[in-house]
């Protein structure tokens, strides 16, 4: 039983199967990767995990919890977070003011409380703000902390989209293509950087990618997805070594 | 022009402006695009009255309750609107400020059309001016918090703040009926004002002037807000000897606006104490460095 | 019965009026995704055009009528020119459009009372056709609303011709689905826009003429613009057969209404038919259901 199942998973768009009847478990505390073709449906699954589509039919279970079309906000209350595949930070806000807006969970004071300043509000405020100097540290992001999102070269609007998700102090972090567009240097640096954040904040990940050193370099587990439908499942030799999955994605051997 | 003439202008700025900054919070800061907001003036206009001329309230009760009303009017026009993709959500806007003002249009109680005289003069520059001051302190303090953050949020990225845990739906209610609360008790000060209440006081001119000073006046910004609601109030009182072309001109500079400099005023910044002094930093630092380049080229 | 048919009538009449401005609306929201509420300053030009035309330079009412309608045309296309292109350029979001158009329209309905020689007083039409009914049966209509339907009708199913079967309009109707993307596909999607608006116009200028003719001719006629709004939301946002038909049925509610209940609830219909269907249905009648993509 992992901490993420999905169960016959399918969401329909009008007549088109994005994904097909999909039976998949996340083991905890892993780092499972979830590749296929551009379309195969990968982004999709994200989606229906987080409550952003509506399932067609089919169950999703966390931490044995039913989360099945939850509501995103309260999906990512119970312990799921994500980045996206075309970053959406809050790209007017402050390195700073990103994290520190995600922060907000932590802390439940009132209107009433913000509007007449109590000390409630202050401690609390403390807090927050504490809260996210420290993760901005740790995500070494400290030095650019006041510069606009917008303005961060990519690879570090990739590390602040996921520094804004740990806000949240997920069991589940959802990761889609973290290395697009970032060359081999970076991606070493990537995987660390996974590595690292699945230690220090005893998280689960599951990501998608098409770099598939990144995948086979730090994954344990691999789900490999083609028209919506499961193609395979395993190790990442397991997945090297399919057939069918060297057909359709990784190339036939000549 | 005399001293009464100027606090004139001064009050009736100062009602604006009560309704602008609700405004500014619905619009500016979470996002959300409103041609109706005349309409919750014109619900707590006639609320306010009803208590103080019906039921002899004091004034301020009255104007509670006059916001209270608005709100709460509000509150079920977000159950069944918020859902709705942004352009729907404003289509709805303009529809609830028209109806509002068809329906006080036919319903007799109110006076109708003929609108609703003999309301007690009780708004002066003064309760103006302390409401106002209330007002922006409420609305300063709520921005600056993790509910306002939220709502910045909203209006930045709406998917990105779901995921982050934002309630995205709760948020936006909270804007709303909080901007409809100002506004309604703006209309209550109108009232008093006037000592007489029309419906077509609050006509879908007036909700698009509202949004209009918003815009002026910068989106995300409290200080462009009231910079917004002093200018574009007091400017038409001023021009009015042009009185025919002012609103000509008036919607040639909207036009103008919205393409040479959509940010407004204030674009987005705030008139802080701190920020000031930042900005004085800046001028000095850039004026050091000027004369040290001067120097250093000789 | 007949007093039935004869709301019928009439609602089919003013139907067809509130179709011909509704079309106009639901091209420029299918192409550039906005309300455009300056159309309602178009339609109230056209209605100036047309009585000037008639009155002051006695054309012959064909005349009149083609010259109020390509005036309103150009105008439609200045003021997208004007105050719309610039914001396409910098890519502004939508709303920004919304607050230009109002100030199109302020600028337009002022502009008209401003001017000494117009002045906000109001206008009749001369009468083109006279006021004998021709009567079938019990039914009398009058040849004015015979007129508008007909005409409207005939513009409407060229209009829907044009969309149809000319490469202009799949050119129009590929826009309409991805304006970036039909640009690349070599579509001169300016070229594309210009069109739409001439056409949007020539058609706001005709119902503006058959509005004055049935009416008067005032300043604030872009008022009426909010009905047309309605109904092309109550039929769907961006279809022009919605448009269309969510005109016809708003007309025949309204003067059902106006008949059986009394004509100070016409207008209040309308606003509450607005909210029933942003409730129940916001894509209205025709309109398409879409998730957004994530």
């Amino acid at each position: 039983m992992g901490i993420l199942e999905l169960h016959g998973l399918t969401k329909t768009f009008g007549g088109l199967t994005a994904v097909g009847d999909v039976d998949f478990n996340v083991e905890k505390d892993s780092i499972t990767g979830l590749i296929g073709p551009n379309g195969a449906g990968k982004t999709t699954i994200f989606n229906l995990v987080t409550g952003v589509y509506k399932v067609t039919s089919g169950k999703i279970i966390f931490d044995g919890k039913d989360i099945t079309n939850k509501e995103p906000y309260l999906i990512a209350e119970s312990g799921i977070t994500r980045t996206f595949q075309n970053i959406r930070l809050f790209k007017k806000l402050t390195v700073y003011e990103n994290v520190l807006t995600a922060c907000h969970y932590n802390a439940n004071y009132s209107l009433l409380d913000s509007v007449l300043r109590t000390p409630k509000f202050r401690m609390q405020e403390k807090k927050l703000n504490e809260q996210a100097a420290e993760l901005i540290a740790i995500m070494g992001l400290e030095d650019r902390k006041d510069l606009i999102a917008n303005n961060l070269p990519y690879g570090l609007q990739r590390r602040l989209e996921i520094a804004r998700a740990l806000a949240l102090m997920p069991k589940l972090l959802l990761l889609d293509e973290p290395a697009a567009g970032m060359n081999p240097d970076e991606t070493e640096q990537l995987m660390k950087l996974i590595s690292e954040i699945r230690k220090k904040f005893n998280l689960t990940i599951l990501i998608i990618e098409h770099h598939m050193d990144l995948i086979m370099g730090v994954c344990e587990n691999i789900m490999v997805l083609n028209f919506g439908c499961k193609l395979a499942e395993g190790t990442p030799k397991d997945v090297q070594n399919d057939k069918s999955v060297i057909e359709a994605y990784l190339g036939v051997e000549v | 022009m005399g001293n009464e003439y100027i606090l004139g202008i001064l009050t009736l700025a100062g009602i604006n402006l009560m309704t602008v900054l609700g405004l500014s919070l619905l619009t500016g800061f979470t996002g959300l695009f409103s041609f109706g907001h005349a309409g919750f003036m014109a619900i707590g206009g006639y609320a306010t009255a009803l208590m103080t001329v019906k039921f002899h309230w004091p004034f301020i009760p009255a104007l509670l309750a006059g916001g209270l009303a608005a709100a709460l009017v509000s509150a079920a026009l977000g159950k069944v609107t918020l859902n709705l993709k942004g352009d729907y959500f404003c289509i709805a806007t303009l529809g609830f400020g028209e109806a509002i003002r068809l329906i006080l249009d036919n319903v007799q109680t109110f006076g109708g059309a003929r609108g609703w005289p003999g309301i007690p003069h009780y708004t002066n520059v003064w309760n103006v001016l302390g409401i106002n001051i209330v007002a922006v302190i409420v609305l300063a303090n709520l921005i600056r918090s993790r509910h306002g953050r939220n709502m910045i949020a909203v209006r930045e990225e709406e998917l990105a703040s779901q995921i982050v845990g934002i309630d995205v739906f709760k948020y936006k209610m909270t804007s709303l009926v909080t901007s409809a609360a100002y506004a309604g008790i703006a209309g209550g000060l109108m009232g008093h004002y006037m000592t007489f209440l029309q419906p077509k006081m609050f006509s879908l001119a007036k909700s698009t002037e509202l949004t209009i000073i918003v815009i002026f006046g910068g989106l995300g910004s409290i200080s462009g807000s009231v910079l917004g609601a002093l200018v574009l109030t007091s400017l038409p009182e001023i021009l009015r000897a042009f009185s025919s072309w002012r609103l000509v001109f008036y919607g040639l500079a909207v036009i103008f606006i919205m393409i040479s400099r959509p940010e407004g005023l204030m674009g987005g910044y705030e008139l802080t104490p701190s920020s000031m002094k930042k900005l004085f930093r800046n001028m000095a630092a850039k004026r050091e460095n000027k004369l040290q380049r001067a120097g250093g080229g000789k | 019965m007949t007093q039935f048919f004869q709301q019928l009538i009439n609602g089919l009449s003013i139907g067809s009026v509130y179709a011909l401005m509704a079309v106009g609306y639901s091209l420029v929201y299918s192409i550039m995704n906005f309300s455009n509420f300056a159309h309602g300053g178009v339609i109230m030009f056209g209605a100036y055009f047309g009585f000037f035309f008639l009155t002051f330079l006695r054309f012959p009412f064909p005349l009149a009528f083609i010259s109020a309608a390509i005036c309103s045309a150009i105008l439609a296309l200045i003021i997208e020119r004007v105050a719309y292109k610039p914001l396409r350029e910098r890519r502004a979001p939508f709303l920004y459009f919304i607050i230009s158009a109002m100030g199109a329209s302020i600028f337009m309905e002022n502009l008209v009372i401003a001017i000494p020689a117009i002045g906000p007083t109001f206008r009749t039409y001369p009468e083109v056709f006279n006021k004998q009914p021709i009567k079938i049966g019990e039914l009398a209509m009058g040849k004015l609303d015979i007129a508008m339907f007909l005409i409207s009708a005939i513009c409407l199913i060229i209009l829907i011709y044009i969309i149809d079967h000319t490469k202009i309009g799949k050119a129009i109707q590929a826009t309409s689905y991805n304006l970036k993307a039909s640009a690349l596909m070599g579509v001169n999607t300016d070229f594309i826009l210009i069109t739409v608006f001439l056409m949007g116009g020539f058609l706001a200028g005709i119902a503006g003429v058959l509005f004055g003719m049935k009416y008067t001719v005032y300043p604030q006629i872009g008022i009426i613009t909010n009905k047309s709004f309605i109904a092309a939301v109550f039929g769907g946002l961006g279809s022009l057969p919605g448009a269309v038909i969510g005109s016809v049925l708003l007309g025949i509610i309204e003067t059902f209404t106006a008949g059986y209940l009394s004509s100070q609830y016409r207008d209040l219909i309308a606003f509450v038919l607005l909210i029933t269907v942003l409730v129940v249905r916001p894509m209205g009648l025709m309109g398409k259901v879409t998730e957004d993509k994530a």
